[in-house]
């Protein structure tokens, strides 16, 4: 087994945590691993009852990004599967992949938030369905602010009274998010939660 | 040049992923009605009896720890891609890989070669021999010592296949070396095509006769040349990488001879070429001088000295002694941690010291500054082990019992030393806690190169 990230050998020598189940799979080396930086920063906005942010979007997440989305290097999914598992794994609450479009999904043969949480082992569904092809990244604020609506709600919401989990790779403007928490409140859900991998933090 | 000529200049010898081709769509599926192209699957998949085994068409991986299966969307099925090449556009089940099947390109058979450069009597005897090998297909190692002016020798060889009409690849393992010898190649070739092909580099011409190419970028090549030149064929990662090395001989033509050159080769290399190919050595440096002869110095517990902030006092004063007669220096660290927590320290002795590791963008502009003397010294990883020249710099090495120094490695940092005219020696230090015997070895070595009796 080598570390999906750096490609040196991990060593992987059985300990007696293997043995009691408590020593996780790895798939990157410690090195590469600690150049993330957890940060666990919770806020909260008009629509999204909570959004829960993991790491920080620094140099070495970018790098993650683009290996994983960019050049398509599904198997990342893994580094951040444990993390994601602890965070997600409520039974009472019900996760909610922010969807690419579908023809963005087939160029890029894969959703990476769904590969994420299939990679946790995280049970989803996707109630969600992109409407529109173009990227939040190449609009200029104006124009984000002012489109209707990103989201679309196919099916009948069963339990209002259930928390919902929306789940993105990144949280840059937020308005992503805000649009999808607002089409699930729109058809009745009551609380509306978000985590996301990824964060821009401010230089200090 | 039509699109459709391009088109085939280009693709010939190649095995390019089919969106990713710098052609119009019309212009390929119009050679595709001609039965120019042909189309593969990336990956191959066969059932065996303990599952299925994939095998990556273009790199040729079937280490199935190197594949990942996933659910496409695309294909709409489980789809396995490879990670071995993935640096050059994911290839997987479903992706397409193209090669030309149509009648071959032709290339110019007159090349000027603008090189007036003398070569000393050795230099001419082993560029003769190569030469020799390069006419009769056989596999040659040019083992040349660092300094001896090994990119001349190879314009020769070069030139006779160029003449021939064919198509010429110069293979190195690291981009930095590429791109040292792209102006060189360029300059002694004048009228020639020379493409660089590298991590990130763009195509620039469809037609190139003579390809500069890392060893990882010719797993994008099939059977396309009738001569390869492995340039220090030893560094790291071709000698750790078995699948590059099939790339290199995927890349080269069926009869095409081979070549190496090298100031460290390795044990199988010199078996390999004693036992099926030619061996040329050059003990001397193109200057005449011998190689300067490491010293070695105990310079115990520098890791915990380091670490409490204090450079070890025989460091030090190695350094103030450099930075005193202003010589440019390089200090080589075994490790980027150590090296990190060093940089502070030796700021203070001069703030323009600064560290450079493979991760960094601009090693190449801080050694251009070490080169012109705006930056004092710098301290760096075996990043810079080969490939660079800076007049009179003066090298020592922190650590040198560490594994990573093993004897090509310690060869190869020693041969910064003493390269150019008229600083032809320097010193050469090891600080170490513990002699090894790769360093040893290393100076058994270079002590034998010095005595190896030269042609006059
Ligand atoms: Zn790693
Ligand atoms: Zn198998
Ligand atoms: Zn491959
Ligand atoms: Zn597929």
């Amino acid at each position: 087994m080598t570390c999906l990230l750096c490609d040196k050998p991990l060593h992987d020598q059985p300990t007696w945590q293997h043995f009691l189940g408590m020593q996780q799979d790895t798939f990157a080396c410690l090195t590469c691993l600690e150049k993330f930086e957890r940060i666990d920063q919770v806020i909260q906005n008009d629509v999204l009852d909570s959004v829960h942010s993991l790491y920080a979007y620094n140099e070495a997440a970018r790098a993650y990004l683009h290996q994983f989305k960019f050049m398509q290097d599904v198997a990342l999914a893994q580094i951040f599967a444990p993390a994601l598992r602890r965070v997600l794994n409520d039974a009472k609450k019900i996760v909610v992949p922010i969807p690419m479009h579908p023809v963005n999904k087939k160029k890029r043969t894969f959703s990476q938030v769904d590969a994420l949480l299939e990679a946790a082992k995280i049970p989803y569904q996707s109630l969600l369905e992109k409407t529109t092809e173009s990227v939040m990244g190449e609009k200029s604020r104006s124009e984000r602010l002012a489109m209707t609506e990103l989201f679309h709600v196919p099916a009948d919401i069963p339990y209002n009274e259930a928390v919902y989990v929306l789940v993105d790779d990144i949280y840059t403007t937020g308005t992503t998010l805000h649009h999808a928490a607002e089409a699930l409140k729109q058809r009745g859900v009551h609380r509306v939660e978000a985590v996301t991998l990824f964060r821009p933090i401010r230089e200090k | 040049m039509s699109e459709r000529n391009q088109l085939k200049q280009f693709l010939a010898g190649r095995i390019w992923l089919r969106h990713l081709l710098p052609f119009s769509e019309e212009a390929v599926d119009e050679a595709m009605r001609q039965g120019d192209i042909h189309i593969e699957p990336g990956v191959t998949t066969k059932k065996t009896w303990h599952g299925k085994h994939y095998a990556c068409q273009r790199c040729h991986n079937e280490n199935q720890a190197r594949f990942t299966v996933f659910t496409c969307a695309q294909c709409e099925a489980p789809c396995a891609y490879c990670r071995n090449c993935l640096n050059m556009g994911r290839v997987s089940c479903c992706s397409e890989l193209l090669t030309w099947t149509g009648t071959p390109p032709t290339f110019p058979t007159s090349h000027r070669m603008n090189w007036q450069g003398n070569l000393t009597p050795s230099q001419q005897k082993a560029t003769s021999e190569l030469l020799e090998s390069t006419k009769q297909g056989v596999s040659h190692l040019l083992y040349a010592v660092c300094g001896s002016g090994k990119t001349e020798m190879l314009f020769q060889p070069i030139h006779y296949v160029l003449q021939e009409g064919k198509r010429v690849c110069l293979a190195a393992p690291r981009v930095d070396v590429i791109l040292e010898l792209l102006p060189r190649l360029t300059t002694a070739f004048p009228d020639t095509k020379v493409e660089a092909l590298y991590g990130g580099a763009e195509v620039e011409h469809f037609d190139a006769q003579l390809i500069l190419a890392t060893t990882h970028q010719l797993y994008r090549f099939h059977e396309a040349f009738d001569a390869v030149f492995v340039d220090e064929a030893d560094a790291f990662p071709y000698t750790a990488d078995e699948t590059l090395q099939q790339a290199v001989r995927k890349a080269a033509k069926p009869n095409a001879p081979i070549h190496f050159v090298t100031a460290t080769p390795s044990r199988q290399l010199l078996a390999m070429n004693k036992k099926q190919g030619h061996i040329s050595v050059l003990a001397r440096r193109y200057h005449g001088q011998p190689l300067p002869v490491p010293r070695s110095v105990a310079l115990w517990n520098y890791e915990k000295q380091l670490k409490k902030k204090r450079i070890p006092a025989k460091l030090l004063r190695w350094t103030a002694e450099r930075l005193e007669k202003q010589q440019p220096f390089l200090i080589f660290f075994h490790q980027i941690e150590l090296m990190e927590i060093a940089e502070p320290l030796f700021q203070k002795l001069d703030e323009r010291i600064c560290a450079v590791h493979a991760e960094h963008e601009d090693r190449k502009e801080r050694v251009q500054l070490l080169r012109q003397k705006a930056v004092p010294g710098l301290l760096t990883t075996t990043i810079l082990e080969r490939g660079i020249t800076i007049p009179n710099v003066q090298v020592a090495v922190v650590g040198a019992e560490q594994t990573i120094f093993n004897k090509g490695a310690l060869i190869q940092i020693g041969g910064r030393v003493g390269r150019s005219v008229p600083n032809t020696s320097g010193d050469f230090v090891l600080f170490h806690q513990g002699i090894t015997y790769a360093m040893d070895e290393a100076k058994r070595e270079i002590r034998k190169l010095n005595h190896t009796e030269v042609p006059q």
